[in-house]
């Protein structure tokens, strides 16, 4: 039987508590994941729905109005979300699958390897990304978003490269790696088992930086007009309230819908990157350490009973 | 002096890596971007003759009789002696001079935004440092962050939204960069004029790169860390003077070198956001470009970034052999 | 001689997400005028951490928790920051442990000495301040043009004593010196505390001499306190200390280095490792390291036993045993 006390000692709760920026990460990640995945739940349109009522401000009907073409924004929103997380996702893949095997390849091998690749690293990231991504969707007609999805993955993995070569140089070094080599076991072995789990943290956090990275790419691509302008997704809906002139003609709830879900979705992600990092590196906890620090100052009452409440 | 050489020789190698990329592109992508063209011209004047066929392709440089080496080549010392291509939307133009109108508009956001971010994300990541694991401190680091991963065109439709076009708050223009058909009466009111109209634009840019608080602050509490500091204390020199002189002076070196780096990330966010606000500058080009498939145009905005900034690299390798007095001539 | 320093009580805490570890426990030592001081103690044992109490220098998450430290009568730990600010380094200045860091790399030298000149009310006079540097840089053997360099320019040994000579810029009664020999070379190291040696008895300071080097400390001090875990477990006059240490800790201490005269010994080390500050066990923290620790040394702390100025905390003391055949 759970009481309380039990829910409170369990250690998710207690995780989540310690915990504040992952505990707002998750439940907005958790949120958009529900409302998209479960569009059909909380919507009772379809995306492509044309009603009758033009342009009308949100009402009981619909939840956040209609564009110009009589589609409900909100059930737009919650089925766009899907596609908008998806290239996302499958953009975060990619760019980290490359940007692993560049930047560990890079670091573990050095040398002449590593001096190539290093080279390609720094004019990869010298050439501006959106520049570039604009103009190969622009030659490329209109562009699906799973292609989207594949450009940004493989225009956008550089600077995660180059973080990942300077952490596996430092970990190469590392006494424990040497004592593998000394056991005998072949590279690949090593890299794999050795290196890599250290460098999870990094890479998961680059991961995530992708995927918000991407999102916001797309959104920005389809915006333009180079998105596929029968799909919807957020970036679509931008597209199609610029051009039906909402901001002119003060339809703000057009905007609301992707706006919103581009905002809550990018804060959530960035939180639980927060959370990531505070995770591998306690001492980043400063602020809990400095508020046990303020308190055993400002209190008369011994260091003990200050250390006490920390707990 | 041979740091700058080296320097030089990179941004070279990596300019030269953009322009074959930019070479390469056009023939990679699926469908015949000439034929494209020809179609396009067909619907408009209705010529399509065998001269009219080999002007183009030589306007894009498609010379089907040469190996592509040579037109490699071509190109290369095309792009090198200035001659970028003739813009197909904005004919008879050249792409430099179709560039430079908007290229004006373009350094001065940019060139706004860049100073007044520094100087915030500074200043900000500073204060963070300093009053390291107060609430202070976590607003700064998280709220920049967030505000960061916002896109570029959300917070530019939002804020433009808001501020341009709302009744209750819409005091700026929503558009352009100076009231059409003003004629200022002195310079004074051009200035004010100008600053009116890049008011929003430049705060949506300056909000975009508030994550780069967390580099200074980082590298702030790196410093602060150095037992110069601790003896810098003891020495009796005040507070205030040891974070700026001591602890910032210190900390700014590593935040030039990434100052570089956003630079590049500004720029995407800036084309953008001289998009929804109808700005005149870069932005409003490359969209007449990629909305009219003008590719001498598209690849001339490409190259043209590339070189913004490879120049920011290299102002900041500049500013940094400055700054640290390491890096100069060692020793006597 | 009158006491210069004293400082009783003494607590520093370090809070972590744990809770407060106590780095320094209890402490209470004094130096007399002219006087050099030696605290001695393995890395990690809080000799740092009692020298940045002495300036108040500790920012948090360390904490003073209780304790006075009084300078001339003056109790440091009760001043106001204006007052403190001019009270260091004036009264009391510290070489600290590595010159490679602790000058600030982007100022030139000249510019350096300036700021603790204006800083402290001597003169706002740039030439002035220079002429005043120079004196002070020549006295430790430096030629006076290299006030125009940057820091990076100096070898270490030159480092050091440009530290030295800025710390001697006020001409303060208590010097500090934590490790201040520690990255240099034995010869380089002779040559500096040599002329400190001498500035001591010109200038007429006292000295605090932090090192983990016994057979440093042993020429160059007068007193000797020996540190463990944060408490203090020996104070005796150095010559004591070498030929009879009370406290096992002090004659493991000065067994673990090697003489240079005499014959060749059997080295013993202290077997063992450091405490861990966050668990401390009852009675003595020396128990598990001891070889004359007894049942009482794993319940009871240990008392202090005075012998004049000097005391040991033991409840098993060496007692008249020589120590080796130095």
């Amino acid at each position: 039987m759970m009481t309380m006390e039990k829910i409170e000692k369990h250690p998710l709760f207690k995780f989540l508590r310690d915990n504040p920026k992952a505990t707002v990460g998750i439940f907005l990640i958790a949120m958009i994941l529900i409302l998209t995945l479960g569009a059909p739940i909380f919507t009772k349109f379809e995306a492509g729905f044309r009603s009758d009522q033009y342009r009308v401000a949100p009402n009981g009907e619909f939840i956040l109005g209609t564009t110009q073409l009589g589609r409900d924004v909100w059930a737009q929103t919650l089925y766009g979300g899907r596609t908008s997380l998806m290239v996302g996702v499958m953009a975060g893949v990619i760019a980290v699958t490359l940007s692993t095997i560049i930047g560990i390849t890079a670091g573990y091998f050095g040398g002449i390897v590593d001096g190539i690749i290093t080279t390609i690293i720094n004019i990869a990231m010298v050439i501006p990304q959106i520049p570039l991504l604009l103009i190969i969707a622009a030659l490329m007609g209109g562009v699906s978003p799973l292609l989207i999805g594949i450009l940004i993955g493989f225009t956008s993995w550089a600077w995660g490269a180059r973080v990942l070569r300077s952490q596996t140089m430092s970990i190469r070094n590392r006494e424990f790696i040497y004592s593998a080599e000394t056991l005998g076991e072949s590279k690949f072995r090593r890299l794999f088992a050795e290196v890599m789990p250290n460098m999870l943290s990094m890479m998961s956090s680059a991961f995530v930086g992708t995927i918000v990275y991407a999102i916001m790419a797309q959104a920005t691509l389809e915006y333009i007009g180079f998105g596929d302008p029968l799909s919807v997704t957020w970036g679509t809906m931008l597209y199609n309230a610029q051009n039906t002139a909402a901001l002119q003609t003060g339809a703000w709830w057009e905007l609301l819908g992707p706006c919103l879900g581009l905002i809550v979705l990018g804060s959530g992600l960035t939180l639980i990157n927060f959370s990531i990092d505070e995770l591998s590196n306690p001492k980043l906890k400063a602020q809990r350490i400095m508020a046990g620090y303020y308190k055993a100052r400002k209190a008369e009452k011994t260091y003990a009973e200050a250390g006490a409440e920390n707990e | 002096m041979k740091y700058i050489f080296k320097r030089l020789g990179f941004y070279l190698i990596a300019f030269v890596a953009a322009v074959t990329i930019n070479f390469f592109i056009p023939r990679l992508m699926p469908g015949d971007p000439v034929q494209m063209y020809m179609a396009k011209l067909y619907q408009t004047s209705g010529k399509i003759d065998a001269e009219t066929i080999a002007a183009v392709e030589k306007l894009f440089g498609f010379n089907r009789d040469q190996p592509l080496i040579q037109s490699y080549i071509e190109y290369v010392g095309n792009i090198f002696s200035g001659n970028w291509g003739i813009s197909f939307s904005q004919f008879p133009l050249t792409v430099t001079e179709a560039l430079s109108r908007g290229l004006n508009w373009t350094m001065f956001l940019m060139g706004t935004s860049l100073i007044i971010s520094f100087i915030i994300n500074n200043l900000l990541g500073i204060l963070a440092a300093w009053k390291r694991g107060s609430r202070l401190d976590s607003v700064l680091t998280v709220g920049g962050q967030l505000m960061s991963n916002i896109p570029a065109v959300v917070l530019a439709l939002l804020v433009s939204y808001t501020f341009a076009r709302s009744e209750i708050f819409g005091i700026f223009p929503s558009g352009y960069a100076v009231t059409p058909l003003f004629r200022p009466a002195n310079v004074m009111q051009y200035i004010g004029d100008v600053a009116y109209h890049a008011f929003l634009p430049v705060s949506c840019i300056v909000m975009l790169q508030l994550g780069g608080i967390m580099g200074m602050r980082a590298n702030m509490i790196n410093q602060l860390g150095e037992d110069y500091i601790a003896m810098g204390r003891a020495k009796g020199v005040p507070e205030r003077k040891l974070m700026f002189s001591y602890g910032a002076r210190n900390a700014l070196l590593p935040v030039v070198t990434t100052f570089a780096m956003q630079v590049g990330f500004m720029l995407g966010g800036s084309l953008i956001i001289e998009v929804v606000f109808n700005y005149p500058g870069l932005g409003k080009v490359m969209l007449g470009a990629l909305n009219s498939r003008d590719y001498p145009l598209m690849q001339g905005i490409l190259l043209m970034s590339t070189i913004l900034m490879l120049s920011a690299n290299f102002l900041a390798d500049m500013m940094l052999l400055i700054l640290d007095p390491r890096l100069r001539k060692q020793g006597r | 001689m009158s006491k210069l320093l004293e400082v009783n009580n003494l607590s520093v805490d370090y809070i972590t997400l744990k809770g407060a570890v106590r780095a320094v426990d209890n402490v209470s030592f004094s130096i007399e005028e002219e006087q050099s001081m030696g605290l001695a103690g393995e890395s990690g044992c809080g000799k740092s951490t009692i020298a940045y109490s002495l300036m108040r220098l500790h920012r948090p998450p360390a904490l003073i928790a209780d304790g006075s430290i009084k300078l001339g009568g003056r109790e440091i730990l009760k001043m106001e920051t204006d007052e403190l600010r001019k009270f260091r380094w004036e009264h009391i200045s510290m070489v600290f442990q590595s010159a490679m860091n602790c000058l600030n790399p982007v100022v030139k030298l000249e510019k350096q000495f300036f700021e603790i000149y204006k800083n402290h009310g001597i003169t706002n006079n740039r030439s002035e301040a220079r002429t005043l540097a120079e004196e002070l840089i020549q006295i430790v053997g430096i030629p006076k043009e290299r006030l125009n360099d940057y820091p990076h320019q100096f070898s270490g040994g030159m480092r050091q004593r440009v530290v030295i000579a800025m710390a001697l810029a006020l001409k303060p009664k208590l010097l500090i010196m934590d490790e201040p020999t520690t990255a240099l070379d034995t010869v380089v190291q002779r040559e500096i505390l040599q002329r400190v040696y001498e500035l001591k008895k010109d200038l007429k300071f006292s000295i605090l001499f932090i090192t983990h080097d016994l057979s440093l400390m042993m020429e160059f001090c007068d007193n000797v306190s020996i540190m463990y875990a944060g408490k203090l477990v020996e104070q005796a006059p150095s010559r004591t200390i070498l030929k009879n240490p009370q406290h096992p800790y002090s004659y493991g201490l000065k067994n673990s280095f090697p003489s240079l005269h005499g014959e060749i010994e059997y080295m013993e080390g202290i077997p063992g490792s450091p405490l861990n500050m966050s668990n401390i066990p009852e009675g003595c923290r020396f128990q598990d390291r001891c070889f004359r620790a007894q049942d009482i040394c794993f319940k009871v702390v240990p008392p202090r036993n005075h012998r004049g100025n000097d005391f040991y905390d033991c409840h098993n003391p060496m007692g008249t045993l020589t120590g080796s055949k130095n």
